[in-house]
């Protein structure tokens, strides 16, 4: 990893010249909310928001996207390309680096490549920046708060200028030719430090640090807690469509008016969604809401770990805000708290 | 139907029929709404009965009905069952046929309702009066479009499942999630109520999106937590009794048929 500092002031000169080969994805403001949006320039950019209302998935995993397009009289598929545009994620949050990994993980893995979302994924550059934590983040007690790979350049804010953490030579060559680099001295090493730790000093302590959640999983399995939890479900889903790493689709033909054309689509599902687990027949083997949120929390803490060695979940904060009735992983922290875990 | 046609087929167009029970009409008027697709989407099909459009009677054969509006008398309770008897697939379209609607909110009280508005007794043009309800619980319906009005594209995308069969499970989830894929916040934020916490997804929360909260018009979801949703808005200091009148607007057959069970 290569390290180099710029000037604060060079930012806006940055996203210029990413401007000119990609399109820059950023996060703006939108009421008195963020988002995720493709930007003009870099005064729409609110690089120190504190969270956006759904994550940057969206730009590698589409809530909808066109697989292919059908002749349906002639009982052929046609050619079909997607849209695969170029484009830079200016201003994204360690955790959801981190969670874009674990999709990586998922759709990247070499017995089942994804070539859709592989080919967003190579055309996609991201830049992080360092944030300050709000009162729903977690990530630090799911080891994502730091992005440790999967990113391009990454800037910490340390006081007028940014440490700038290089992770690919095609976006250390825009930063050379846009900005003045300089070598990071042990000033700016120092600067880095204490920005570091004022980060891990500012989460809130409310929210139970935890040891071996997957183990507790397992444990409390059969809890009451989770018909509690469950029982309050609203069925909407909105914490599956705001998290970064829910990825589970659905796929569905749609024919165009007339009929004589159309296209699959592969679709956002969610396990917490009523039918996710309907069989054909009709069973439902999660038929109740207790049953779909804590199948969605073990997979979150407790089944990806298993498999890929990380938490599913990078603790990002969205489904607590998205969710009406309080239902988050925050929520499975506490009730491990309140069992003396 | 029972067998589903390939679009290749050499055989008949599907004869269609589209039948106007009580409602404003106005779901059939925006079938009219797609124009740049309409001759396509006509040119598949045989549409033999349209009263909207032409003065041409009911013919006796035909292979689907669309059906609008909800049942209020006998003789409409009369003509879907009949319209049961000779289509393979019945398409009931809008709140109206769905969920009974707004013509619904008068079912928990059809003899107060005809009072008000007519006095002693209701004219005999009004036909032999029953209490407003979905077309559903007259007679079996294969496939529906929610919303007041439907959305032209849902509809054709339902009627295109009915001819050749689709393999779209239709959504049983509440609105919050769609209104979430938006990105454009929450009313129960700006402590605004909205009835998406119950209402069944499928939409695409356009009128949120759009600035106006949920009126419910899709109906509640079979899923739907109504005792949560009520948790909320007490929680977001609005009235629940405010959220149960809103409910009622396109619910009332639903809530009422609840209420009888209890």
């Amino acid at each position: 990893m290569l390290y180099r500092v710029i000037d604060e002031t060079e930012a806006p000169a940055l996203v210029a010249a990413f401007m000119e080969r990609y399109e820059v994805v950023a996060p703006v403001k939108r009421g008195d909310k963020y988002v995720f949006s493709a930007v003009d320039s870099f005064d729409e950019i609110a690089l120190d928001y504190p969270t956006t209302i759904a994550s940057p998935k969206k730009y590698l995993l589409p809530a909808k996207e066109t697989l292919f397009e059908f002749d349906a009289e002639n009982n052929e598929v046609t050619d079909y390309t997607d849209e695969v545009r170029p484009r830079v994620l200016f201003g994204v949050h360690a955790c959801d680096i981190n969670g874009l990994q674990n999709l990586s993980s998922v759709f990247n893995d070499p017995r089942y490549p994804d070539p859709y979302y592989a080919a967003h994924a190579a055309a996609t550059l991201i830049v992080g920046v360092a944030c300050m934590p709000s009162a729903n983040c977690f990530c630090n007690l799911m080891d994502a708060e730091e992005a440790r790979a999967a990113y391009d350049l990454f800037l910490t804010n340390i006081g007028g200028r940014y440490l700038v953490s290089i992770g690919s030579v095609v976006a250390a060559n825009v930063l050379e030719a846009a900005c003045d680099v300089r070598e990071a001295t042990d000033e700016d090493r120092i600067a880095f430090r204490a920005a570091t730790r004022a980060r891990q000093e500012a989460f809130n302590r409310d929210i139970p640090d935890i040891q071996e959640i997957p183990m507790l999983m397992d444990a409390f399995h059969e809890d009451e807690f989770w018909e509690e939890l469950g029982g309050r479900c609203l069925s909407c889903n909105a914490c599956a469509n705001v998290c970064p790493t829910c990825y589970c689709f659905d796929i569905r033909d749609t024919l165009d008016p007339g009929a004589a054309t159309g296209r699959r689509e592969r679709v956002w599902d969610a396990c917490t969604s009523p039918q996710f687990a309907m069989v054909a027949g009709g069973h439902n083997f999660r038929p109740t809401p207790a049953s779909r949120v804590r199948h969605r929390m073990y997979h979150k803490l407790n089944g990806f770990l298993a498999k890929h060695d990380r938490n599913l979940c990078v603790g990002c904060g969205r489904c607590v805000s998205a969710c009406k009735v309080d239902i988050s992983p925050i929520e499975v922290l506490k009730f491990f708290d309140r069992k003396g875990a | 139907m029972s067998e589903n046609l390939s679009p290749t087929a050499e055989r008949r167009a599907p004869r269609v029929v589209v039948i106007g029970l009580a409602s404003c009409f106005g779901c059939q008027i925006n079938i009219t709404n797609i124009e740049r697709h309409l001759m396509d989407v006509l040119g598949q099909i045989d549409l033999g009965y349209w009263q909207l459009t032409s003065s041409v009677p009911m013919p006796d054969e035909f292979d689907v009905a669309v059906i609008e509006g909800a049942v209020t008398t006998e003789e409409a309770a009369e003509t879907v069952r009949r319209a049961r008897e000779r289509a393979g697939s019945v398409i009931a379209i809008g709140s109206c046929a769905v969920t009974g609607g707004i013509p619904g909110m008068a079912s928990g009280d059809l003899a107060g309702h005809v009072e008000a508005v007519y006095g002693d007794a209701a004219p005999d043009a009004c036909g032999d009066l029953l209490a407003p309800r979905p077309v559903s619980d007259v007679i079996d319906v294969d496939a529906e479009v929610r919303c007041c009005p439907i959305d032209p594209f849902e509809f054709v995308r339902v009627l295109d499942g009915v001819l050749y069969g689709s393999n779209r499970l239709p959504a049983t989830s509440a609105l919050c999630g769609e209104c979430s894929r938006n990105e454009k916040g929450c009313f129960y934020k700006q402590g605004v109520m909205c009835l998406g916490l119950v209402t069944r997804a499928g939409c695409g929360a356009k009128c949120p999106a759009l600035g106006r909260p949920c009126n419910g018009c899709a109906g509640l979801s079979p899923d739907s937590n109504v005792e949560a949703a009520r948790y909320v808005v007490g929680k977001r200091g609005l009235e629940v009794a405010r959220f149960n009148d809103a409910l009622e607007m396109f619910n009332a057959v639903a809530i009422n048929a609840a209420q009888g069970e209890e």
